[in-house]
């Protein structure tokens, strides 16, 4: 499985949403499932599945599936 | 008169936010968050503030001691605003055990975001522990489900419901439910 696709399941995972939903344009809170609740939950996830600790500034900025992949970018987590 | 002297609000620090007394100066920033439509709809009172009304409020919050008013800064930029407030006549904030908050986020960029919850947990802290609190209550619009579901997740309990949803928190609640929410918003930053 690669980056893309770990971080595709990864929100799959924590949101309980379909894959065609995660799309790089995928937006915190415009989706009932994407709360700040499941935010936690989300990057959870994302710190298991890449072995990263997000400092707060990256937890509070990640608020789209594009902006995750380039806060990962910032762990040399290539996509 | 003790009601005449000035309100000694603590400038706040934690969770990545800075809550500082509001300035004269803040005012024109305020009310233009205030009159937004995104704010404004989920006030009690939804009318336009005016510029001389917000002044007149300003004039006397900085002498009234049943109530204390920050202006929120992340990243050396203000995002909104918080307050607490006395639900209970004769008390000031300083002897109440029971205080009412107030919250909004301003900035459009944070509304909604797991950020909005940083102040609140700044203020509770300093709250629960340097004050005699050892009680919140809110009372949030029926129709308003954001507020409830943050609500809730401080730990709020509904005590009522008319055409408000009325919510009660205790100290114990809110320790036990914010562990997770104070961890995210706790790490060190990077630089």
């Amino acid at each position: 499985m690669d980056n893309q696709q770990k971080l595709v399941q990864s929100f799959v995972q924590a949101l309980g949403v379909e894959e065609g939903q995660v799309t790089d344009q995928l937006t915190y809170n415009t989706i009932k499932e994407w709360d700040s609740t499941a935010h936690m939950i989300l990057i959870s996830e994302i710190e298991n599945t890449f072995d990263v600790m997000l400092d707060t500034d990256d937890i509070i900025d990640m608020s789209t599936v594009a902006k995750a992949k380039e806060i990962l970018a910032n762990y040399d987590i290539s996509f | 008169m003790k009601q005449s002297l000035p309100v000694s609000t603590p400038e706040l620090s934690a969770y990545q936010v800075l809550l500082r007394p509001i300035k004269e100066s803040d005012l024109a920033l305020l009310r233009g968050w205030r009159n937004s439509d995104f704010v404004r709809e989920k006030m009690v009172t939804t009318s336009l503030i005016s510029e001389e009304q917000q002044y007149a409020w300003f004039k006397k919050i900085c002498h009234d001691h049943t109530q204390m008013h920050w202006l929120i800064e992340y990243r050396g930029k203000p995002i909104g605003a918080t307050n607490v407030k006395v639900p209970v006549t004769g008390e000031t904030v300083n002897t109440a055990t029971t205080l009412e908050p107030g919250l909004y986020i301003g900035e459009p960029k944070y509304q909604g975001n797991i950020l909005a919850f940083a102040p609140t947990l700044a203020l509770y802290d300093y709250c629960f522990k340097y004050m005699k609190v050892d009680k919140f209550r809110a009372a949030v619009k029926s129709t308003n489900v954001a507020a409830l579901k943050y609500n809730q997740q401080l730990g709020y309990q509904i005590s009522s419901r008319d055409d408000f949803i009325h919510l009660c928190l205790q100290k114990e609640a809110y320790e036990r439910q914010t562990v997770t929410l104070k961890s995210f918003l706790s790490r060190l930053r990077k630089s």
